[in-house]
């Protein structure tokens, strides 16, 4: 990322009038700047700055008669000494194994496809981001149904196709398919904006490597081990770096369709912040969980900057 | 030597026809595929939201009933687009609408400006400025919502439309997406411009934003998109159909014993309208501008 640097107008004997433009230029700049740096100072900056501050409050949600008291780092060794907070963590773990893999194996197999020179191809590529479009609550009210236990569509697919012998599966309601079930759903909603990632980074690929490659003899698949693997290397780590940070925010779906349930076992750091935050309304010690949060976006992006400075970017 | 050679050329090259042939084949097989897989569950949105019964909604899904309806109705939209009282998604909806155009009109404009300052301002400090910007890219949403709620409930914002409007309107990545593509236009319009005697305010607004037709549009989307969605920020600063936006409507349908399908389901299609018309209006700029800016990002 470099900051291209324009050349100052070439008026380096300044005269007067000369100056006046300069200081009304200037002027104008200031303002054309200052909304954007206004907004981003109050609604941004103040409020991550407070939350560090209120993370070592026990500020509560409603304002009590007693004042907030300075509690240092009681909330964090709290939040550390809470089997729920690990098992949050745990789950959105579990969450980001599976999406990876499905998501963004979708994403790239689309992205592939649709790189051809196929006829409908810009159809297509509309079409297949029809999903990243629809709202969240919108998939959860089409997903909710298909998932309905136990006479849902999946249920009575896998019912049709085992012929009977596979019981029907609560896929929203048991523990051990819950979190698999959101995965799904939000593997299909958000994947078409990876797919459109990698569709520029194939996009990037220049012809003459491929055209080199065959006067090689390389066939279509040594072409694709050799020159687009390679190539896109920065592109895998962008999309596995963006899909995991939002794989640790997961928090619609889950406040909609699963409350965290069954038995905890869809629980996330987000709903959990929201919970402590706004159920039990111990904002300081909510605040403490978006620290954390927050340190945890950091330290994945900071490894993707690694990353990528690795690959010469 | 030759009279061998070319035989086995022209069978090479047939067998690479043909291997192309049914590749092509795979191919389109593979997108029609996955094109029933992302286009079935919509469509059977929108079919499911002209039925009637919704326990018949629920039955007919796992057969092909749920792509078909003998006998449709808007039934279904006519219960939940009131605009007061119960259901009243047609408030919900025009509420979001209203939010929707405040957010995305006042964020091109603020976003743009900013952009264009960064890219060809002569401020010092520029630079800094900047890379502040990217920085706070990387802070969450979800992070900053703790403290954000109690100091617009000090400010007395909250249910009101403002609160869902102005904290959103400036963005890192849309000002880094605006400097970005502010910074790749020649150096000589603004030169010409300059020439000519226009002042800064001037040349950005008569040309360089005339020029970014492709950001304006990626931005309107991916603003569009974000804002259109937002869930956890008005769950926690509306509390009453004054300002509650038509995400939060939806929802509540999951609170109760037994979900209204059918109702549901009308306010879902409701709701993609909207959201469909501005991806369809800007999708010919998008997809191509968003292509160039996402990996270098």
């Amino acid at each position: 990322m470099t900051l291209q640097q324009p050349a100052l107008p070439a008026t380096a004997v300044a005269t007067r009038p000369a100056r006046r433009r300069d200081r009304a230029r200037l002027f104008q700049e200031i303002g054309m700047l200052a909304p954007a740096v206004a907004l981003l100072t109050i609604f941004l900056a103040v409020p991550f700055l407070l939350s560090f501050w209120t993370a070592m409050t026990n500020q509560p949600l409603v304002p009590r008669p007693t004042p907030v008291r300075f509690i240092g780092l009681t909330n964090f060794l709290r939040i550390f000494k809470d089997d729920l907070f690990w098992t949050s963590l745990w789950n959105v773990s579990r969450f980001t194994f599976w999406i990876l893999p499905v998501q963004c194996g979708l994403a790239f197999a689309s992205a592939l496809l649709l790189h051809q020179k196929l006829p409908l191809r810009n159809f297509f590529r509309g079409l297949f981001f029809l999903p990243a479009i629809t709202s969240m609550v919108v998939v959860c009210v089409i997903w909710g149904t298909l998932f309905q236990y136990p006479t849902g569509p999946f249920n009575q697919v896998i019912g049709f196709l085992s012929g009977g012998r596979i019981q029907p599966i609560d896929w929203l309601g048991d523990p051990n398919w819950a979190m698999f079930s959101i995965v799904l759903l939000s593997a299909w909603q958000a994947y078409g904006f990876q797919m459109i990632v990698y569709l520029a980074g194939l996009q990037g690929i220049p012809d003459e490597l491929y055209d080199a490659a065959r006067i090689d003899g390389a066939n279509a698949f040594q072409r694709f081990w050799h020159v687009t693997m390679p190539s896109l290397r920065p592109t895998h780590v962008f999309v596995l770096v963006i899909t995991t940070i939002q794989a640790f925010k997961l928090y619609t779906q889950v406040a909609i369709l699963t409350q965290g349930g069954p038995r905890s076992s869809t629980e996330t750091v987000v709903h959990y912040m929201v919970r402590t935050g706004f159920e039990e309304q111990k904002l300081g010690y909510a605040s403490a969980v978006s620290v954390i949060l927050f340190l945890i976006v950091l330290v994945i992006a900071l490894v993707q900057r690694q990353l990528l400075r690795r690959f010469d970017v | 030597m030759s009279d061998l050679a070319i035989p086995t050329l022209q069978t090479e090259a047939q067998r690479e026809r043909s291997a192309i042939g049914s590749m092509r084949l795979l191919q389109t097989a593979c997108i029609l595929v996955i094109a029933l897989v992302i286009v079935s569950p919509l469509f059977m949105l929108l079919i499911a939201s002209l039925k009637d019964d919704r326990f018949q909604i629920l039955a007919d899904m796992g057969s092909f009933r749920a792509f078909w309806v003998s006998n449709p109705t808007l039934s279904n939209f006519a219960e939940v687009s009131n605009l007061s009282g119960e259901l009243a998604f047609g408030r919900y909806l025009l509420n979001s609408l209203f939010i929707l155009g405040c957010t995305v009109g006042a964020g091109l404009i603020v976003n743009s400006m900013a952009g264009f300052v960064l890219a060809w301002g002569t401020l010092r400090g520029r630079a800094l400025v900047l890379s502040l910007v990217i920085a706070l890219y990387v802070i969450p949403q979800e992070s900053i919502i703790m403290p954000l709620v109690i100091m617009v409930s000090r400010a007395g914002m909250t249910d009101t439309f403002a609160v869902q409007i102005v904290p959103w309107v400036a963005s890192p990545l849309y000002i880094f997406l605006f400097y970005q593509f502010f910074a790749q236009l020649p150096k000589e319009l603004l030169e010409a411009a300059e020439m000519d005697g226009a002042s800064v305010f001037r040349t950005y607004r008569s040309i360089f934003l005339p020029l970014s037709l492709p950001a304006l549009a990626t931005v309107s989307i991916l603003m569009g998109i974000e804002t259109w969605n937002q869930y956890l920020w008005p769950i926690l600063v509306t509390q009453t159909d004054y300002a509650r936006p038509i995400t939060v409507g939806i929802a509540t349908f999951f609170g109760q014993d037994s979900i209204y399908w059918d109702r549901a389901m009308a306010a879902s299609v409701l709701m993609m309208i909207p959201i469909l018309a501005l991806y369809l209006a800007f999708q010919r700029w998008f997809v191509s501008s968003f292509i160039g800016s996402a990996v270098k990002g």
